[in-house]
C-alpha cells in the first residue's frame, strides 16, 4: 500500500495544529523560565476608538498574571510633536481602561515599539476592591497615529514592562500593528 | 455622464448576442462596474467646474495666497469691513509661501482683507504666525475687538488677538489694517486654540496649554480690558487636568463661547471628534470664585453638563437662549427655549471615523441638558466619502449679529462645502442651500494610505464660516483654495429676512 497520502494528511494535520498553536499562543512555552502568552477577549466597552487585542501571560516570569491591551488609535492631534512627554502618555495609554484611579510611579522613559518612537511610564493602580497592580502605559506614534498599550498585573512594575515589551517586539505581534496602523 | 440606468440599456441592447446566460451576467456584471465606477469618479472635483449650489451664490473670492485657512472674523472697522483670516502652519512641500507683496517667503500668519465691496475684496497685508507645518504652525485663531468698546483701551485702536501657533496669544493693533502693531504677547505655552473675548468687558477666556497642566488645552481667564497690560484672573479646566492630579485625564478644551454679563454663562466645548463634553458655567462664579485649581474649585462654577457618545466630539458650542419655539406655543409652560447647537469637527479623510456632524441641545433645565434634534449632510448627494479629504462638520458661524441669529445657521462640513440650515425649530432643522466651491489650481491633496501607499485626491475643504451683519457668509478652505464669499438666494433669503 502506498503511504504518502497518509504522510501528507499527517503533515497537514499537523500543519493546521502549530498554526492554532502559533494564534493561540504568540510565544510559545519554553520550559518553566518563561511566561506564556494567550490571547483573551478585548473585555471593555465600546468607546472612541475600535477593540484592540489582549493577551493573557501566566507562568514562572509572569508571576500572579500579566495583562496587556493594545490597539491603534487613528487620528491624533499631535502629528507634529508625537508623544512628547509624559502627560500624553497619561492622556492616551487607556490606563483609565483598567482603572479611572491611576498614579504615576516615576518619569517614564523613551521607547520605541515597532520602529514607532514614543514614551512608557509606570503606574500604581488602584483597582476596585481596594488591591494594587502595577500598571505600564504605552504610548508611540507615526505621523498623525498612535499605537497605544496597557499592561498591569500584580508583580512589580520592571517585570511588568519587561515581559510587556517582549510581546510587543515579537515578530508577529510587529506585523499586526503594522498592519494595524494601516487600517488592514 | 452615465446615469444609473444605463447599463440595464446597454444589456438590452446586447441581448441578441450568442453569449451563455452565464457569459452575459458575467458582461453585464462587468459593464455596471465600470459604470458605477465612473459615477463615482463625476462625483470627484475638476479644476474649471462650475461650484455646486443651492439657495446661495458666490459674490467674490481671495485666494489668500494659497494658504491653508483655519477661522475668518468680519469686523466693521469704520466705514470699512476688515476680514481677519488665520492661517495654520504651511505643507510639507510649501512650509511656508511666498507672499507677492513682499517677495519673501513667509510662515503662514494672518491674512487682512478689505471685504467693504464683497465682490472686490482687497487683500492688505499678510502678518506672519509661527514657523512650523498644518497644526504646529501659524496663527490660527483671530478675534477683533475696539478699543474704544473695550473698558480701559486706547479709543484709536482697533485690537486684533490672535494665537502665534501654540506658542504665545498676541495682541496687535490694527486700526491700519495694513500695518499692524503688536502690542502685547502672551507667551509660554505648550497649546493654544479657539479663545473667546467679551468686547464689552475685555474678559478673554484663553485656550492655552498651561506647562503645568495635565492637557495641551485648558482655559486662561484674562482681563483684557486694557489690552497693553494684562490680567490674568485664573487657570480653569476639568477636575484631572490640574497640576498634581493623577488618574485619568478628561478631554481637552477645543474653545468657550460666552454670553458676558447679561447671560452669566460660559459654555465650553471639549473634544474634538470623540467624547465630547458641554460645560455650562456660571461666569460670575468663575470670574470670582476661588481661584485656586483644586478639584473643588473647578467644580464650583460648572452648572450643567452633557457629554456626548465617544463617537462625537463637542467642536463648537454655539449658544441660542430663549429661542420661541412654534409648536409649543400654546403650551402653559416652556415656550422659550435655551438651545446650545454642539458642533463636532471631522479630523480624519474618506470617512474613516464615526460621522461629525450637528447636534441641538435643549439646556433650558441647565442641570439636565438634552439632546434634541441634529443635522448632517446625506453622504449619498455627492459620494462625499470617497470625493477626498475630509468630510464632516467643523465649525458653525459664531456672529450674533441679528440678521441670522437664531434664524439661520452656516456650517462648515469639509468637501461638502457649507451649509446653510433654518434652526428656527431647533427641534427640527432643516436644510436650505449649501455651496461647494471649486477647486483651483492652489487646492491641495488630501491622502489616505491604501497597501502602505499614499492615494490622494483634490478635494475643497471648507474649514470654518463666518457672518457679517450685513448678511454675507464667509467661508475659508483648509486645503489652500482661500476665501469665498456668498449670499443667500431664493427661499434662504427669505428666511433670514433679506430683501
Amino acid at each position: 500500500m502506498r503511504r504518502w497520502p497518509v504522510i501528507v494528511v499527517a503533515a497537514a494535520a499537523l500543519g493546521a495544529l502549530s498554526g492554532a498553536a502559533a494564534y493561540q499562543h504568540i510565544v510559545p512555552r519554553q520550559g518553566e523560565q518563561k511566561g506564556s502568552w494567550q490571547e483573551i477577549a478585548w473585555s471593555f466597552p465600546r468607546d472612541g476608538w475600535p477593540a484592540g487585542r489582549a493577551f493573557r501571560c501566566r507562568g514562572a516570569s509572569c508571576g500572579d498574571g500579566i495583562e496587556v491591551y493594545v490597539r491603534p488609535k487613528i487620528g491624533f492631534c499631535n502629528c507634529d510633536r508625537g508623544v512628547a512627554d509624559d502627560d500624553e502618555v497619561d492622556r492616551v495609554a487607556d490606563v483609565d481602561l483598567i482603572s479611572e484611579h491611576f498614579t504615576p510611579i516615576q518619569a517614564g522613559d523613551v521607547i520605541s515599539v515597532a520602529d514607532m518612537p514614543g514614551r512608557s511610564r509606570a503606574y500604581d493602580l488602584k483597582m476596585t476592591g481596594g488591591t494594587r497592580h502595577a500598571a505600564i502605559g504605552i504610548a508611540v506614534s507615526r505621523r498623525c497615529d498612535l499605537l497605544v498599550a496597557v499592561a498591569h498585573g500584580k508583580g512589580n512594575a520592571v517585570r511588568v514592562r519587561r515581559e510587556a515589551l517582549a510581546l510587543l517586539g515579537e515578530t508577529e505581534m510587529t506585523r499586526w500593528m503594522m498592519a494595524a496602523m494601516e487600517g488592514r | 455622464m452615465l446615469s444609473c440606468k444605463q447599463p440595464a440599456q446597454i444589456g438590452r441592447e446586447q441581448s441578441g448576442w450568442n453569449m451563455s446566460g452565464r457569459l452575459k451576467l458575467a458582461a453585464l456584471f462587468s459593464i455596471y462596474l465600470l459604470a458605477g465606477s465612473g459615477i463615482a469618479n463625476a462625483q470627484q472635483q475638476v479644476i474649471g467646474a462650475p461650484p455646486e449650489a443651492l439657495n446661495m451664490k458666490l459674490v467674490g473670492a481671495s485666494d489668500l495666497q494659497a494658504r491653508s485657512a483655519y477661522q475668518p472674523t468680519i469686523h466693521h472697522q469704520g466705514d470699512r469691513w476688515i476680514a481677519y483670516i488665520g492661517h495654520h502652519g504651511g505643507s510639507d512641500e510649501i512650509p511656508a509661501p511666498v507672499n507677492p507683496q513682499t517677495g519673501n517667503a513667509e510662515p503662514n500668519g494672518t491674512s487682512v482683507v478689505d471685504v467693504t465691496d464683497p465682490s472686490q475684496p482687497k487683500y492688505l497685508r499678510h502678518l506672519p504666525g509661527q514657523e512650523g507645518k498644518y497644526e504646529a504652525g501659524g496663527a490660527q485663531m483671530v478675534r477683533i475687538c475696539d478699543g474704544k468698546a473695550l473698558p480701559k483701551g486706547d479709543r484709536n485702536a482697533v485690537y486684533m488677538l490672535r494665537t502665534f501657533g501654540g506658542a504665545a496669544h498676541e495682541i496687535w493693533n490694527v486700526a491700519d489694517p495694513a500695518n499692524p502693531v503688536l502690542v502685547t504677547r502672551i507667551a509660554g505655552l505648550k497649546d493654544t486654540h479657539k479663545n473667546w473675548w467679551e468686547c464689552d468687558t475685555g474678559i478673554a477666556f484663553l485656550v492655552s496649554g498651561a506647562p503645568d497642566w495635565r492637557t495641551r488645552r485648558m482655559t486662561q481667564v484674562y482681563d483684557l480690558s486694557d489690552p497693553a497690560n494684562p490680567q490674568k484672573i485664573r487657570d480653569f479646566g476639568l477636575p484631572g487636568q490640574e497640576p498634581g492630579s493623577t488618574g485619568a485625564v478628561p478631554t481637552e478644551l477645543h474653545g468657550p463661547i460666552s454670553t458676558g454679563p447679561s447671560g452669566n454663562r460660559v459654555y465650553f466645548g471639549y473634544g474634538t471628534n470623540k467624547g465630547g463634553i458641554l460645560q455650562i458655567v456660571d461666569r460670575e462664579k468663575l470670574l470670582r470664585g476661588p481661584k485656586e485649581p483644586t478639584p473643588g474649585n473647578l467644580r464650583s462654577p460648572e452648572i450643567g453638563r452633557l457629554s456626548t457618545s465617544a463617537f462625537n466630539g463637542a467642536h463648537t458650542t454655539f449658544p441660542m437662549p430663549g429661542m420661541p419655539i412654534a409648536e409649543f406655543a400654546k403650551d402653559k409652560d416652556g415656550k422659550t427655549r435655551d438651545i446650545v447647537m454642539i458642533v463636532n469637527e471631522a479630523i480624519l479623510n474618506e470617512c474613516n471615523e464615526p460621522r461629525q456632524m450637528v447636534w441641538f441641545a435643549d439646556i433650558t433645565v441647565e442641570n439636565r441638558p438634552m439632546m434634541i434634534s441634529n443635522y448632517t449632510v446625506p453622504e449619498a448627494s455627492g459620494s462625499f466619502c470617497s470625493r477626498g479629504g475630509r468630510f464632516g462638520a467643523h465649525s458653525s458661524n459664531e456672529s450674533m449679529a441679528p440678521v441670522f441669529y437664531k434664524k439661520m445657521a452656516f456650517i462648515a462640513f469639509f468637501n461638502a462645502g457649507v451649509r446653510a440650515l433654518d434652526i428656527r425649530d431647533p427641534y427640527h432643522p432643516s436644510e436650505l442651500g449649501y455651496f461647494i466651491p471649486s477647486i483651483t489650481a492652489a487646492t491641495d491633496k488630501r491622502c489616505v494610505k491604501i497597501d502602505d501607499k499614499d492615494r490622494c485626491k483634490v478635494a475643497i475643504q471648507t474649514n470654518n464660516v463666518e457672518t457679517d451683519a450685513r448678511g454675507y457668509i464667509y467661508i475659508v478652505d483648509r486645503a489652500n483654495t482661500g476665501l469665498h464669499i456668498l449670499e443667500l438666494t431664493g427661499p434662504a433669503r427669505a428666511v433670514a429676512g433679506l430683501p
